[in-house]
C-alpha cells in the first residue's frame, strides 16, 4: 500500500486542490506533497541494500488476460528518483507565488504531473509503465499551454506532446513486441530481463524504446523540443520538468533498454550507437550553452550537456559508470532546478534574462550571488560538491568501456565552466550596469533553496550514502 | 440432388423457441408497432413525449433481455439457421441497444428545439437498431442483406430529417445512392459465394467448401466484391467519400447514432460472413482487409487535419478508427476479436460522448460545429468541456482512458498475428491524430469573453456524464468488458 500511496495521494488530491480557493490550494498543495516527501523518506529509510529484488513489491491482476499486473516496487534505483521527485514537488509547490492566475488549477496539475511520474519510476510491469509514461504528458501539456509564458505557449506544448509521443506511441509497439517475441507472455521487468528475444529482435526492439527515451532525456538530434518546451515553462513547473521528466528517459534507458536487450546487435550494434549519440549532446549542449544570452536558455542547454553524461554512464555497462549515472541523475535533479530558480529570481528582480544586460549584481545581491556561485560551481563539477563524484563516475565507466568516449566527454567539462562562470561573472561581477535589482532574494527563498544546497555539499562530501543503498538492483543485466 | 427440399414441420413449440432466441430484436419489434400505432392515435402535442417514452422502454427491456440471456448463456441458432442468438449477437445487442437509449436521450431536446418531428425519428431509431441486431444475429447470407437493408434504408430518411435544410437533403440523397450501390456490391459478392458453395447458411459455407476452396476464382471476387461493400458500411478508405458529406448534412444526433451504429453492424457482419464463412480463404480477405486497414489510416489522419468542421474531423476520425479496429478483425482467432468486440463497445461511448457534446451546442437555426463554437465551453458548461476533453483524450488514445487499452489489444492481437508493419503503420498515425484531437481542446480550455451558457437536459447530461466514466472507468479495470468481449468471441470461433 505504501507505494500506491506515493502516487495515488497526489493524484487524489489534486481534483480537490482545483477547486479551492488560492491560499487554501497552495497550503494542502504543500501539505500533500510534505506528506509525500516523508513517506517516501520513510520507505528511503527502510530499504534495504542488501537485497536484490524489488522492496514494498505490490502485486495485484489487472488484465489478466494479458498478464498485466498493477505490480510497484522500489530497488536501489527507482528510490532515489522517487525521493528526489517528492522532494522537488514540495520544492516547486512552494516556489509557486500566490499571484500565479489560476493557481488552484496550476497546483493541481503539477500534483497530478508528480503523481504521473513517481508511477513511472515505481512500475515494475512494461504496461503499466507505459500507462504511467503517457498519462504524466496530459498534465504536463495542460500546464505548458495554459500556463506557458513567452509568445507561444501553445505552439511549445504541442510540439513537445508531439515529439514525444512519436517516440512513446512507437515504444507502445516494442511494449507489445516484448510480450509476443519472447514467447514468454510476461510484462514483468525482472523476468523480461532474464529472457532476452534474439539478437536481430532485440535490434529492432531497443531501436522503438531507445528513440522514445532519447527523445525524452533528451540526447542531441531529438533536443529541439526542449528549447522551445523550457523556455514556455514557467519557473516552478521547470523544477519538476527538468528535475524530474527528463530523468524518466534516462532512468527508461536504464531500467529498460540495458536489462532487456543485452544484445542489439543487427546492422549495427546499438551499444555503440547511443553512448555516441550521448557525447554529441555533451558537446553540443555545451556549445550551445556558451553562444546563449537568454540565461534561462543557458541553463536549459547546459541540461542536455549533462543529460549527455547520465546517458554516457549508463552505456558503459559497468558498475562505476551506472551507479555514476543514478548518482548523476539525482545531482542534476538537485542543481538544474536550483539553477532555474535563481535565473528566474534574477530576471524577477531586474527585469531581465540576458546576460549581457546584467552586470555587477553581486553587491548588490549579496545573499543571491552567494548561494548561485555554489550552484555553479556544484553544476561545472567543482570536487567536494556533488556532481564532481558522479561525473567523474560516468566518465571512468566510460573509459573502461572506450577510452575515446571519456577523452571526448570530459571536453564537456571543460566547457561547462567556460559558459557557466562567463554567466556567473558577468552578471555578478564587474562595474554595476543594467536594470537596478529591486532588492536581494528573501529568507523564504532562501529557505526554499536551503535544501538544494545542503545536498550540494552533502553528496559532495560523502556519495558513499547514496552509492552504497545503490547496490540493490532488481533485474539481471545491471551492475555489471 | 433435391432442388425442393421437403419443409420440416414447424409447430407452436418450436416457433417459440425460435422468438425466443431472438428475443432482444422481438421485443424492440413489438415496441416499434407500438410506437407506430400510438402516433397514430394519440394527439399531436403528446405524440412526441410518449413515443420518445416507448421508445427507451421497449431499448431498455431488450437491453435487459440480451443481458439476462447473455448471463444465464442461453443462445444458439433458430430457424433452421438463419439467425442465432448466441453471445457474439448478445454482445452487439447490448452495444446497439444501450446506443438506443442514449441517442433517445440526447435527441429528445434537440428535435423540440429544431421544431422537427419528434414521433418519427425515434420510430426510425428504432428501426435501424432493429435491423442492426438482425446483422449481428444473421447466420445466413440472406438474412445478413435484410438485416443491412432494415439499417440502411432508416438511416437513409433520418439523414434526410432537416427536410427544409439543402445540406441534410444531400446527405440522405448521397447516403441512398451510395449505400445502395454498397448493397449491389455485397449482393453479389454473395450471389459468387452462394454460387461456389451451394449454400447461403454461413457455418454451412465454411464446412462445404474446405480446404480445397483455397485459390477458387469465384470466391476471391465475391470476397472482393463483399469486401467493397463492408468497407463502404464501415465508412473505410478508398471507399469513404460519403462519410464526411453525410456526417455533416444530417442532423447531430443522427451522425452520432450512426457513426458507431453502423460502425459496429457492419464489423459484425464481416466477422461473421468473412471469420464465421470463409475461415478457409483467410490470407485472401485479410490481405484485402490490410489494404483497407492501411489507407484508412493513412486517409483518415491525415485529411482529419485540415479540417474545419468538428463533424468532418470526427467523420474521418471515424475513418481511422475504423482502420485500427481492422487491424483486430484481420488478426482473427480469440484475441483479435476479443480485441474488437472490446474496442468497438469502448468507441460507443468516446465517439457518441463527442457527438453529444456537439448536439448540445446546436442552435434552432442549426448545427454549430465550427471551432470558434467550442470557445470557452470549459466555462460555460463545465461537464460538457470536461466530457469533450476526456473523449478526445480518449480518441487519441492516451492513457488511462479506454482508447488507450483498447488500442493496446488490437496491437497485440496485430503484432501476434504476424501484422508488426500494420501496428507500426497504426501508432505513426495514431501520432498524427494527436495532432487534431488536441487541437479541438483548444477552444475549449482557452480564455473567451463568451459568457452564454449551454443548456444542457437531464438525459443529455446523464448521456454525457455516463460515457465519460464509461470512457475512464472501463479503462481503468479493463478485465470485466475483455471477459465479455472474450464470451462473445468464442462462437465464432468454437468447435
Amino acid at each position: 500500500m505504501t507505494l500506491t500511496v506515493l502516487w495515488l495521494l497526489p493524484l487524489l488530491s489534486a481534483p480537490l486542490i482545483a477547486f479551492m480557493p488560492p491560499r487554501f490550494a497552495k497550503w494542502m498543495s504543500v501539505l500533500a506533497s510534505l506528506v509525500i516527501l516523508l513517506i517516501a523518506a520513510g520507505v528511503a529509510f527502510l530499504f534495504d541494500s542488501t537485497w536484490h529484488g524489488y522492496q514494498f513489491e505490490e502485486q495485484v491482476p489487472w488484465i489478466p488476460q494479458l498478464h498485466v499486473f498493477y505490480h510497484l516496487g522500489v530497488d536501489g534505483i527507482s528510490i532515489w528518483l522517487v525521493v528526489l521527485n517528492a522532494l522537488l514537488t514540495v520544492i516547486a509547490v512552494l516556489a509557486t507565488p500566490l499571484s500565479t492566475k489560476n493557481i488552484s488549477k496550476f497546483l493541481a496539475l503539477m500534483l497530478a504531473m508528480s503523481a504521473g511520474m513517481t508511477g513511472v519510476f515505481l512500475s515494475v510491469d512494461l504496461v503499466l509503465f507505459y500507462v504511467f509514461w503517457e498519462a504524466m504528458l496530459i498534465p504536463a501539456y495542460f500546464l505548458l499551454w495554459m500556463f506557458g509564458e513567452g509568445e507561444r505557449p501553445a505552439r511549445a506544448a504541442i510540439k513537445f506532446v508531439l515529439f514525444t509521443l512519436a517516440g512513446s506511441l512507437l515504444m507502445l509497439v516494442g511494449v507489445i513486441g516484448e510480450y509476443v517475441f519472447t514467447g514468454q507472455q510476461t510484462f514483468d521487468l525482472a523476468q523480461l530481463a532474464t529472457i532476452p528475444p534474439s539478437a536481430t529482435i532485440q535490434f529492432g526492439l531497443f531501436f522503438v524504446f531507445a528513440l522514445a527515451f532519447a527523445i525524452k532525456t533528451p540526447l542531441f538530434p531529438f533536443h529541439s523540443w526542449l528549447p522551445d518546451a523550457y523556455m514556455a515553462a514557467p519557473t516552478p513547473m521547470l523544477v519538476l520538468f527538468a528535475g524530474v521528466m527528463g530523468k524518466a528517459g534516462a532512468y527508461g534507458f536504464l531500467r529498460i533498454a540495458v536489462p532487456l536487450f543485452p544484445d542489439p546487435v543487427g546492422w549495427w550494434d546499438w551499444r555503440w550507437v547511443v553512448p555516441a549519440l550521448a557525447v554529441a549532446a555533451i558537446i553540443w549542449g555545451a556549445l550551445m550553452a556558451i553562444v546563449q544570452r537568454d540565461m534561462k536558455l543557458l541553463v536549459a542547454y547546459s541540461s542536455v550537456s549533462h543529460m549527455g553524461f547520465i546517458v554516457l554512464g549508463i552505456f558503459s555497462y559497468n558498475i562505476q559508470g551506472q551507479q555514476g549515472a543514478v548518482l548523476q541523475m539525482v545531482n542534476h535533479g538537485i542543481i538544474i532546478p536550483a539553477l532555474f530558480l535563481f535565473v528566474a529570481w534574477i530576471a524577477d528582480r531586474t527585469g531581465t534574462r540576458d546576460r549581457s544586460a546584467l552586470a555587477g549584481l553581486a553587491p548588490r545581491m549579496p545573499v543571491l550571488a552567494g548561494v548561485f556561485l555554489i550552484a555553479v560551481l556544484a553544476a561545472l563539477g567543482l570536487p567536494g560538491l556533488n556532481s564532481f563524484v558522479g561525473e567523474f563516475m560516468t566518465l571512468l565507466g566510460a573509459w573502461e568501456r572506450a577510452p575515446v568516449l571519456a577523452a571526448i566527454g570530459a571536453i564537456g567539462l571543460v566547457l561547462a565552466p567556460v559558459y557557466l562562470l562567463r554567466m556567473f561573472q558577468g552578471a555578478m561581477y564587474g562595474e554595476p550596469a543594467g536594470p537596478r535589482p529591486s532588492g536581494d532574494i528573501h529568507a523564504g527563498q532562501l529557505a526554499l533553496v536551503a535544501p538544494l544546497i545542503i545536498l550540494m555539499f552533502a553528496i559532495g562530501l560523502y556519495p558513499y550514502a547514496l552509492t552504497q543503498l545503490m547496490a540493490s538492483v532488481a533485474q539481471v543485466g545491471l551492475y555489471k | 440432388m433435391i432442388l425442393a427440399p421437403a419443409i420440416p414441420s414447424y409447430d407452436w413449440s418450436q416457433a417459440l423457441a425460435d422468438l425466443g432466441q431472438i428475443s432482444p430484436i422481438a421485443t424492440l419489434v413489438g415496441f416499434m408497432l407500438l410506437a407506430i400505432v400510438s402516433d397514430l392515435v394519440l394527439p399531436r402535442s403528446r405524440r412526441g413525449g410518449v413515443v420518445a417514452m416507448i421508445t427507451v422502454t421497449g431499448l431498455a427491456y431488450s437491453l435487459g433481455t440480451a443481458v439476462y440471456r447473455w448471463i444465464y448463456a442461453v443462445g444458439g441458432p433458430a430457424y433452421y439457421g438463419m439467425a442465432t442468438g448466441d453471445s457474439f449477437a448478445l454482445f452487439f445487442d447490448i452495444i446497439f441497444a444501450s446506443l438506443g437509449i442514449l441517442t433517445v436521450a440526447i435527441s429528445h431536446s434537440y428535435l423540440v428545439k429544431r421544431g422537427m418531428r419528434e414521433s418519427e425519428f425515434h420510430i426510425l431509431i428504432l428501426a435501424s437498431v432493429i435491423g442492426m441486431m438482425v446483422l449481428a444475429a444473421a447466420t445466413s447470407l440472406v438474412t445478413v442483406f435484410l438485416g443491412l437493408e432494415l439499417l440502411s434504408i432508416a438511416l437513409y430518411i433520418v439523414c434526410s430529417f432537416a427536410r427544409d435544410e439543402s445540406s441534410s437533403q444531400e446527405a440522405g440523397a448521397k447516403y441512398l445512392l451510395v449505400g445502395g450501390f454498397a448493397s449491389a456490391f455485397v449482393l453479389y459478392g454473395m450471389a459468387l459465394v452462394y454460387g461456389a458453395s451451394g449454400t447461403t447458411l454461413i457455418p454451412k459455407i465454411a464446412t462445404v467448401l474446405g480446404s480445397s476452396a483455397a485459390g477458387n476464382p469465384l470466391l476471391i471476387l465475391g470476397i472482393v466484391l463483399m469486401g467493397v461493400g463492408f468497407a463502404f458500411k464501415v465508412s473505410a478508405a478508398p471507399f469513404h467519400m460519403w462519410t464526411p458529406d453525410v456526417y455533416q448534412g444530417a442532423p447531430i444526433p443522427v451522425t452520432a447514432f450512426m457513426s458507431v451504429g453502423t460502425k459496429a453492424a457492419a464489423f459484425a457482419m464481416i466477422v461473421r460472413v468473412f471469420e464465421g464463412g470463409l475461415p478457409h480463404l483467410a490470407p485472401e480477405w485479410q490481405t484485402l482487409l490490410a489494404f483497407v486497414a492501411a489507407t484508412s489510416m493513412i486517409v483518415g489522419n491525415l485529411m482529419a487535419i485540415v479540417q474545419t468542421s468538428l463533424k468532418r474531423l470526427l467523420a474521418y476520425s471515424g475513418i481511422a478508427q475504423a482502420g485500427y479496429i481492422l487491424i483486430g478483425v484481420i488478426a482473427g482467432g480469440q484475441t483479435g476479436l476479443e480485441a474488437v468486440l472490446y474496442y468497438l463497445f469502448v468507441y460507443m461511448f468516446m465517439n457518441f460522448g463527442a457527438f453529444a457534446v456537439l448536439t448540445l451546442l446546436a442552435g434552432p437555426d442549426g448545427d454549430r460545429d465550427s471551432f470558434a463554437d467550442l470557445e470557452g465551453l470549459a466555462r460555460r458548461n463545465w461537464l460538457l468541456g470536461l466530457g469533450m476533453t476526456v473523449f478526445m483524450l480518449s480518441l487519441a488514445g492516451f492513457p488511462p482512458s479506454v482508447g488507450f487499452f483498447g488500442k493496446l489489444f488490437l496491437f497485440t492481437a496485430g503484432v501476434g498475428a504476424g501484422y508488426t508493419w500494420l501496428v507500426v503503420l497504426a501508432v505513426l498515425m495514431s501520432v498524427v491524430s494527436v495532432f487534431y484531437y488536441v487541437r479541438v481542446l483548444i477552444p475549449i480550455w482557452s480564455p473567451s469573453p463568451r459568457v452564454d451558457g449551454v443548456p444542457a437536459s437531464f438525459s443529455s447530461r446523464f448521456a454525457i456524464a455516463l460515457s465519460g466514466l464509461a470512457s475512464l472507468g472501463l479503462g481503468l479495470y479493463p478485465t470485466t468488458l475483455l471477459i465479455a468481449g472474450q464470451i462473445g468471441a468464442t462462437p465464432i470461433n468454437g468447435p
